[in-house]
């Protein structure tokens, strides 16, 4: 309070003095929004530009490509002009599951002993520490996911290779804890006290208030940062190439090496001709890609609509 | 409205300006700056030229790097890169790549390949038949070759791979690649494919000899020991010529730097250091 | 009696199960954080020791033993610091817009929630339109200039609605009486808005800045792999390639016979470098907080 008061006697004294040149504090009031309102239009043209621009050159896949091919086929052969991208829709989906399977159970578990169980101490400690963690490079990840984890998934399932899905779900999964954890933290802490002490007054137990008031208040909150780590891991590129074994090909188990969008767009972007089937197919990838991670927001969107 | 007018005028003027400035200070950049991109086969020697041109030239900057060598010739003409290095001659059209006819090729050297296994594996020689049938998914595992029990890793190169290209025409003859299947892995580049052959005692491969060192050896092909020697002699056939691609004719540092890769000084040197087999040994 | 009995074992078992949700959230929870410790640690310990001076600021080999990483770390400054000078006064500027002066329309709800879900867009989406941008329409090749402005788009977003969140957080008292003493509507925001909100933007920022030093595809697709080769270059048409890029690179080329060595101390410099990057950015909120938390305590 004592800093804001300060800042407003700054205020005002300045502005004694520039009453004497009203003429320029008007220009400048002009000015400063005629800035903001610039920002905001670059801003608007460039997302816009990049929706147009990949969705435009996506569709261009189905002059070549009929529908069906391209989304129900699984044979990806593109110098042979067979373009079917199922394997890595189902890909990315799967991987997808399969990380918030571990993830978020365990994130929201440790969301929940951040905000109700910790001591103070401990808290103050564990929101940087989880801060931190959240920027931690993904390649960092993909690195030790291929130095470390997959070496170690050789030895203990016997695989001769040991890439796919269980090692790319597993490097997702550490990735995406901080982030999950720290917005469910959020949500959970902002459930108003009254809720619990209501609980505890009716005799209930620590867990039964977590279990039965809490975490049901905080639900939206929590199905927010659930969905955000979703949207991370649909969209990881560079961790996921160093793991998965990037091969077009639909996997029988958890170790066969497969491929999703992200990585199957940067192994072969480089390779094609900006004006071939091949080219648009991958934009098409890129476009599902932003497809997806629209529907999740618009979900986000909802659900913060009916939390309010 | 008019005030939407104007903004809209204002920022198309202004994209526009930044648009030309670049593309200005770009042509007007490219003389002392070589960018090759392309085949990692050719990435030893091309790298090394790079070192020993700058030496001589301080001004010219030179940025090499490789992915496959497919993108060699489509960086060229993309113009994200000024030399392509390929492992074929990219302005004639090859079995499953089009004719690039606005790009010139320059010989530059003999990469010969090698199949390659780890060190622990037993197995010294593979005929034609035995390798046609491991890279079609027929042979499984390694006791069917003479080798010990175990299932085989098929190692492969993605698509766009000069090394692929040339491997799947003179190694198995022209027959195909299987595409999928359990122990089956595509990589991207040479030394993704040296990281997994040395990593996995089951694995087998394929790299130019300038990538066969560490935990892997290269077998023989037919009862011929893979040597530089039996590759000039005609008796080892996995072998091919490597190509720079330039848009056009080159001009300034470019057409500075095909020539010291071609001067019999490199060819000798460090070309034939590396592995590689100067053109001029080739009849 | 009997029925005293039921209920005392009831609570019993309410009792123990709460203690076991206890102990287990404990144990989850430090396992975690444990393993991902140990994880980090792993990588320091093994990089950390081995970083020398040379290292820092050589230039990479691709045959010879011993390369440096010099200009792909000076790249990854260089391309960041473009990207922050373009997005953040775009990005706060926007906020501002969106919170304080946009109309409450349609239009305005649009580009709202194009901003949201751009913020979570894949990078490598945006990457591909800033390859063809730069690459195909300008002609560039792959640039640092290119991988800094297409980087610019990635941060933008993030910026823009933490900035719009922090200041709409601010409570309109302070604004009323900043208006009262006769302050313009841009001397509001700029001296009594945006230094409350500044806590909230920073640690936008700072999330933003941490996620563009670490990312990969998005540079690979416009930065390249390569850089100009030389140190200290300054020119914004060498190629873009950057730290994170160049762990990727390494451990997937693997043609010097030190790279996994490479590797490791790039990936324990990475490392260091974001914790570096995230701690000195808050360490001043941080005893902003703690100062304030022990002013308001002593009342």
């Amino acid at each position: 309070m004592a800093k804001m008061l300060q800042e407003l006697r700054g205020s005002q004294f300045t502005n004694r003095y520039e009453k004497r040149i009203t003429k320029s504090t008007y220009f400048q009031n002009r000015m400063f929004r005629l800035f903001c309102f610039f920002s905001v239009l670059i801003l608007g043209l460039s997302l816009l530009s990049i929706i147009i621009f990949v969705g435009r050159t996506g569709l261009l896949v189905f002059k070549d490509v009929s529908f069906q091919e391209f989304f129900f086929s699984t044979t990806w052969e593109p110098y042979d002009d067979k373009f079917g991208a199922a394997t890595f829709i189902l890909g990315t989906l799967s991987l997808t599951g399969l990380t918030l399977l571990l993830a978020a159970p365990i994130s929201i578990g440790i969301a929940i002993f951040t905000s109700e169980i910790a001591p103070n101490w401990l808290k103050r400690i564990l929101r940087p520490v989880l801060d931190l963690l959240v920027g931690i490079p993904s390649i960092v990840y993909g690195y030790l996911g291929l130095t470390v984890l997959i070496p170690f998934l050789r030895n203990i399932t016997g695989a001769t290779m040991g890439d796919g899905l269980l090692a790319a779900a597993i490097v997702l999964n550490i990735m995406v804890l901080p982030t999950i954890s720290r917005i469910s933290d959020d949500a959970i802490s902002s459930v108003p006290s009254e809720l619990r002490e209501a609980s505890y007054a009716l005799g209930s137990t620590r867990m039964q208030t977590i279990i039965k008031v809490i975490l049901p208040a905080a639900s939206p909150g929590i199905f927010t940062a659930v969905i955000l780590g979703m949207a991370r891991s649909i969209g990881e590129t560079m961790a996921v190439v160093m793991v998965i074994g990037n091969t077009p090909q639909l996997p029988s188990d958890l170790l066969t090496p497969t491929s999703v969008l992200t990585s199957n767009i940067v192994n072969q972007i480089i390779d094609v001709e900006f004006d071939s089937t091949w080219n648009y197919a991958l934009y098409m990838m890129a476009f599902l890609l932003l497809l997806i991670s629209n529907l999740l927001i618009i979900i986000i969107r909802k659900l913060r609509v009916k939390g309010a | 409205m008019s005030i939407f007018k104007r903004i809209t005028i204002l920022t198309l003027s202004l994209v526009l300006a930044l648009g030309f400035s670049i593309s200005s200070i770009a042509s007007a950049a490219t003389s002392g700056k070589i960018v090759v991109a392309g085949s990692t086969a050719l990435l030893p020697l091309t790298q090394q030229a790079a070192k020993e041109f700058k030496k001589l030239n301080p001004k010219v900057s030179v940025s090499v790097s490789g992915s496959s060598s497919i993108a060699g010739p489509q960086s060229v003409s993309k113009g994200a890169a000024t030399i392509g290095a390929v492992d074929w001659d990219a302005t004639k059209e090859v079995p499953g790549f089009k004719a690039f006819t606005d790009l010139k090729a320059h010989k530059i050297a003999v990469i010969p390949f090698a199949t390659i296994v780890h060190k622990e594996n037993p197995v010294k020689d593979l005929s034609t038949k035995q390798l046609q049938n491991i890279y079609a998914g027929k042979i499984t595992n390694w006791k069917e070759v003479g080798g010990k029990d175990a299932e085989i890793v098929v190692v492969n190169r993605k698509h766009g791979s000069g090394t692929r290209v040339n491997y799947q025409m003179k190694a198995l003859a022209g027959e195909d690649f299987m595409t999928k299947g359990e122990n089956y892995k595509e990589v991207g580049k040479s030394g993704e494919m040296v990281t997994a052959v040395n990593s996995n005692p089951n694995a087998i491969g394929y790299v130019d000899f300038a990538y066969v060192k560490g935990n892997i050896k290269a077998i023989s092909f037919n009862g011929v020991e893979a040597t530089t020697d039996n590759v000039i002699k005609g008796k080892y056939k996995i072998w091919s010529y490597g190509y720079l691609v330039t848009k056009g004719v080159p001009k300034g540092a470019d057409a500075e730097f095909i020539k010291y890769i071609q001067s019999s000084k490199f060819q000798n040197g460090s070309l034939t250091k590396l592995k590689f087999i100067p053109i001029s040994k080739m009849k | 009696m009997n029925g005293n009995s039921t209920n005392k074992l009831y609570k019993q078992i309410k009792k123990i199960s709460d203690q076991m949700f206890t102990i287990g959230l404990w144990i989850i929870t430090s396992l975690i954080l444990v393993l991902i410790f140990l994880l980090l640690i792993y990588i320091l310990s093994k990089g950390l020791t081995k970083i020398s001076f040379s290292f820092l600021v050589g230039i990479p080999s691709e045959i010879d033993v011993g390369g440096g990483v010099g200009p792909f770390l000076l790249n990854s400054i260089y391309v960041l610091l473009i990207s922050l000078l373009i997005s953040v006064p775009i990005g706060i500027g926007s906020g501002v817009y969106l919170s304080e002066y946009a109309p409450n329309n349609k239009l305005t709800e649009f580009i709202r929630s194009c901003v949201e879900s751009l913020a979570s867009v894949p990078s490598i989406v945006i990457g591909l339109f800033g390859y063809v941008l730069f690459v195909d329409i300008f002609n560039v090749g792959l640039t640092i200039i290119g991988a800094g402005i297409t980087l610019s788009l990635l941060n933008l977003p993030v910026i823009t609605r933490v900035t719009e969140e922090a200041i709409q957080a601010i409570h309109m008292d302070l604004r009323e009486a900043s208006y009262a003493m006769g302050a313009t509507k841009a001397q509001t925001i700029l001296k009594i808005v945006i230094p409350a909100a500044l806590n909230g933007i920073i640690s936008g920022v700072s999330l933003a800045a941490s996620r563009a030093f670490g990312e990969s595809a998005l540079i690979l697709l416009v930065g390249g792999t390569g850089t100009s080769g030389e140190m200290w270059d300054w020119s914004l048409l060498s190629p873009g390639g950057t730290l994170p890029v160049h762990l990727w690179y390494v451990q997937s080329e693997a043609l010097v016979e030190d790279a996994s060595e490479i590797a490791e101390k790039t990936a324990a410099l990475l490392v260091l470098i974001t914790l570096f990057l995230s701690l000195s950015i808050r360490f001043p909120l941080w005893v902003r907080d703690f100062r304030f938390q022990n002013k308001s305590n002593k009342r």
